[in-house]
């Protein structure tokens, strides 16, 4: 048995009970323990109230104004300098001068694009008498908060957690408040600020512990004299089989830990069943089956002899030296495609799918279709297979000096850095070297070093996250870093919007009009909204509403935009404009399609809906302002096309309601209605109904995606040694 | 050669330094890691909570004061951790069946006689249990947490030969202890 070997521990571990117990001890997995996210969030927020007191107790408030992040805070800097110089102005106009004046600032103050986990801080330039003060705080839009002071600031926390997105909130500070020494604020202070757009969540790996190396790099098995890779993970990522130079078909954790022989000698071709629970290797000229729930292994004699194993689906299909084969049910041997009967051919690899395989003829390399029986060469003599897509549908070969992506007709799709090639089921792909490792996507796309040292035959773990390689003649395991999330059609969409809106708000039409398609020029043209907005109010900040992909051939996405105009610094009304993109089939890139005027509303008048995410169970719609809970089930309704009622349950915490229960058709059209009845916290109902109509979602995909990746078992591995 | 991701993170290092408001960043990265650890320790939510919440408040306000020893942030972090659990540990005792917080599915499916297996890996780390505090740390740190000698003594406030120590001593206790554990084979 295999005992624990760490070289930072050989001194002091050289009993070998000793190391089996430290086996045992590196053996144990720990899961992830119970975690209240609200705490994780909640710490974080006090955190940074604690943080940002520290700051305040480091800098005076002028310094803070000016500091860095610097340009962010320009605005909020203007709007300090705009308040401080109207009190110092009124203070000078008054007997006894500044010291007897109170006043209060914000870092906050003019500031449009605030974070919404911002506490809001109000910092006093002498002590004040708190429940004075804190009564005296008025907010809109109505929103519940709770109160801190440290020293003179005061610290206003929405009870939700959070402020609401894509809002403009003015806190006030009204004439009740007094200092500690009683004397009254004289004049209000309002304080002005817009709230961020949310950011949506990317997926981000889990933390783990720091790694002894950049990827936590761990030798868990000696390879005994094999050079290269022939493996496979474990359907659950937590270890590898794989068959070193004695030919053994050896298992290992993948923490590191004792090694079991499976098949002492003469194993070659290991291949892993689609639902992980089997693994097919060959030995002795026979196909071995081993079905892990009862350990038990059953020889299968198939006729022609197997060269190499794989599978298609659930069933075992096999490399004999004239074709390929599954079995019939009487048990014989069934020819799925042929192979050339001229030349000296080497079978390489079956796809994952069981659609497609790589032989090697003579020095040429070719894929073999089994549908078709055709075969395509694949790149120019000499080059080597290297592995599938998770799917199948694509394979990656290499040549002298470089990584070939290609389709399964053997047409090239992209060009990457030569090495040992990986392809995970997260679309990531790692290229390995003797000095080096790469990450890239599989367009080329975040291309970057993760880390130096010898990676050959990398082979990724189901997860996606960790891999084993092949280091000075051992098997080694480690983790890879995640790339960043591929960016998805409503990504791509949502930049054209992003770039459309940016140049209008510019008064850029030109710009702007480059991201219309005819008709979109069209929509702008014959009396519909305008492109560029001038007058009083003005035109000062936009946001999404709501976006979704509604079609796909072409992809075609919809987005309802809010555009605020503002008279000075308040924001009196709204603006919608629906807007319809579609993918142009040439250049690849979204164009506005349509794009229609929608609803226009006073501000101020009750709640107002800031954001709205569907899926086809639930539609989610934040408010800026808290509501009353007792309003929301008859204040918030989804219709469908003929305007009935759907059957469904709202649901309200903190800003959002949440309608759930539903079964959204993809493409059918619904209506959102917030009726009058809908009241906010301070008793405030919705001044007008507001309806707005969306479509029922679809699937979202990246455009590039040739297949539906899923997590599945790792492709079939790199060239099979031969069988010692 | 320089590391990328420790260059990355002596950057944030340095921003939280000179402006705390930058400490979401550490703490979004780590917090993870050291709930974890906490947990493992104290085996009970609230009191996990507790000192995680008291490990960052701590790592906040001395931020200003942190010196970049070359080791990892984290390794600073696990060392407030340690000391935050050993201030608390005289009153927290282990009630959770071990069971309950250490996944004994180690290697692969079915494979070996897991049963067998199992137990063993119950009664080593029931073992460990009842080891001296430090021990037991040094091990936990090691053997579950992965990390290096020189980032335990970070951690532990000790030489790295004083680490090993306790583990070696920690591990040869394990043995002493565990005559009838029989290997896995």
């Amino acid at each position: 048995m295999n005992s624990y070997h760490d070289p930072e521990l050989d001194d002091v571990l050289q009993d070998e009970e000793v190391r089996r117990i430290a086996s045992v001890l590196s053996s144990v997995r720990m899961p992830e323990p119970p975690l209240d996210e609200a705490f994780r969030t909640g710490l974080r927020r006090q955190l940074m109230n604690e943080a940002w007191a520290m700051t305040e107790g480091r800098t005076s408030w002028w310094r803070r104004a000016f500091a860095p992040p610097g340009l962010a805070w320009a605005g909020a800097a203007a709007g300090l300098l705009l308040i401080t110089s109207v009190v110092v102005f009124y203070a000078l106009q008054r007997p006894g001068g500044f010291s007897t004046t109170i006043v209060a600032t914000s870092p906050l103050d003019g500031n449009r694009s605030v974070a919404l986990e911002q506490p809001i801080l109000v910092a006093f330039n002498q002590p004040m008498d708190h429940p004075s003060t804190e009564h005296a705080v008025q907010i809109t839009p109505a929103t519940n908060v709770t109160f801190g002071w440290r020293a003179n600031t005061l610290s206003v926390q929405p009870t939700g957690g959070t402020l609401a997105p894509n809002t403009q909130y003015q806190v006030t500070i009204g004439p009740g408040a007094k200092t500690a020494s009683g004397k009254p604020l004289s004049t209000p202070q309002t304080i002005t600020f817009v709230t961020k757009t949310p950011t949506t969540p990317t997926a981000t790996p889990t933390p783990r512990p720091t790694p002894a190396s950049a990827l936590g790099e761990k030798q868990v098995a000696g390879l005994g004299g094999a050079t290269r890779l022939s493996a496979q993970w474990s359907s659950d990522s937590s270890s590898v089989y794989y068959i070193d130079g004695h030919g053994a078909l050896n298992v290992v954790p993948a923490r590191g830990g004792a090694v079991t022989t499976i098949a002492p000698d003469g194993a070659s071709s290991p291949a892993l069943s689609p639902t992980g629970d089997r693994l097919a290797y060959i030995r002795a000229g026979k196909v071995e089956v081993l079905t892990f729930a009862s350990g038990k292994t059953e020889e299968l004699s198939l006729r022609p002899a197997p060269t190499l194993v794989g599978w298609a689906q659930d069933r075992i299909i096999w490399a004999a030296v004239d074709g390929f084969y599954t079995q019939a049910d009487d048990g014989s041997g069934h020819q799925v495609a042929a192979l050339p009967a001229t030349g000296s051919i080497t079978v390489l690899s079956i796809a994952p799918d069981g659609g497609h395989a790589i032989y090697r003829q003579g020095q040429n390399l070719f894929i073999l279709d089994f549908a078709g029986g055709k075969s395509a060469q694949l790149g120019p003599p000499g080059a080597a297979f290297e592995t599938w897509s998770p799917g199948g549908s694509q394979l990656i070969y290499s040549t002298v000096d470089k990584v070939v992506v290609s389709d399964t007709q053997g047409v090239t799709q992209s060009t990457l850095p030569a090495g040992d090639a990986a392809w995970s089921s997260q679309d990531a792909i790692l290229i390995g070297g003797d000095t080096d490792i790469f990450q890239t996507r599989p367009d080329g796309t975040n291309l970057g070093r993760i880390a130096s040292g010898t990676f050959h035959s990398p082979l990724w773990a189901p997860n996606g996250s960790a891999f084993a390689f092949v280091r000075g003649g051992a098997l080694w395991t480690a983790t890879a870093p995640a790339l960043p999330p591929e960016p998805t059609s409503l990504d791509e969409a949502s930049a054209v919007i992003d770039n459309f809106m940016k140049a209008r708000l510019a008064g850029q039409s030109d710009q702007a009009g480059a991201y219309l398609d005819a008709n979109g020029k069209a929509a702008y043209a014959s009396g519909g909204p305008r492109l560029v907005i001038t007058g009083d109010p003005s035109f000062t900040r936009y946001y999404v509403l709501t976006a979704e992909i509604t079609g796909s051939q072409p992809d075609t996405a919809r987005f309802v935009v809010r555009l605020v105009l503002s008279h000075g610094k308040l924001d009196v009304s709204d603006q919608e404009e629906i807007l319809t993109l579609v993918r142009d089939v040439t250049s690849k890139q979204f164009m506005i399609d349509q794009a229609a005027a929608g609803a226009h509303r006073d501000l101020g008048k009750g709640a107002e809906v800031v954001s709205i995410d569907v899926q086809a169970d639930t539609v989610r719609v934040t408010f800026d302002s808290d509501l009353n809970p007792a309003t929301v089930t008859d204040g918030v309704t989804v219709l469908d096309a003929k305007g009935k009622r759907l059957e469904a349950t709202a649901s309200y915490a903190n800003r959002v309601v949440t309608v759930s229960g539903l079964n959204l058709k993809q493409g059918d059209s619904y209506r959102l209605a917030v009726l009058t009845s809908l009241l906010d916290v301070s008793g405030q109902n919705v001044a007008a109904e507001y309806d707005l109509d969306f479509v029922g979602p679809t699937i979202k995909k990246h455009p590039n995606h040739k297949e539906d990746v899923t997590a599945s078992p790792s492709p079939s591995p790199s060239p099979s040694p031969t069988p010692a | 050669m320089s590391d990328p991701s420790r260059d990355d993170e002596r950057e944030l290092v340095e921003h939280a330094k000179r402006d705390p408001r930058q400490f979401g960043t550490l703490y979004d990265r780590h917090f993870q890691q050291i709930y974890r650890f906490v947990y493992s320790r104290v085996r009970e939510q609230t009191a996990a909570e507790d000192v995680t919440s008291e490990v960052f408040m701590k790592a906040l306000k001395a931020m200003p004061r942190y010196q970049d020893t070359g080791r990892p942030f984290a390794a600073w972090l696990y060392q407030i951790a340690v000391n935050a659990i050993a201030d608390r540990y005289r009153s927290l005792r282990t009630a959770q069946p071990l069971d309950d917080f250490h996944d004994l599915s180690v290697a692969g499916p079915a494979l070996e006689d897991l049963a067998a297996h199992r137990d063993e890996v119950r009664r080593v780390w029931a073992l460990v249990e009842a080891l001296p505090h430090q021990q037991r740390t040094a091990l936990v740190l090691k053997f579950q947490e992965d990390m290096k000698i020189e980032d335990i003594a970070v951690a532990m406030a000790k030489s790295p030969g004083a680490v090993k120590l306790l583990i070696h001593r920690g591990v040869t206790k394990l043995r002493e202890a565990a005559d009838t554990l029989r290997p896995v084979e």
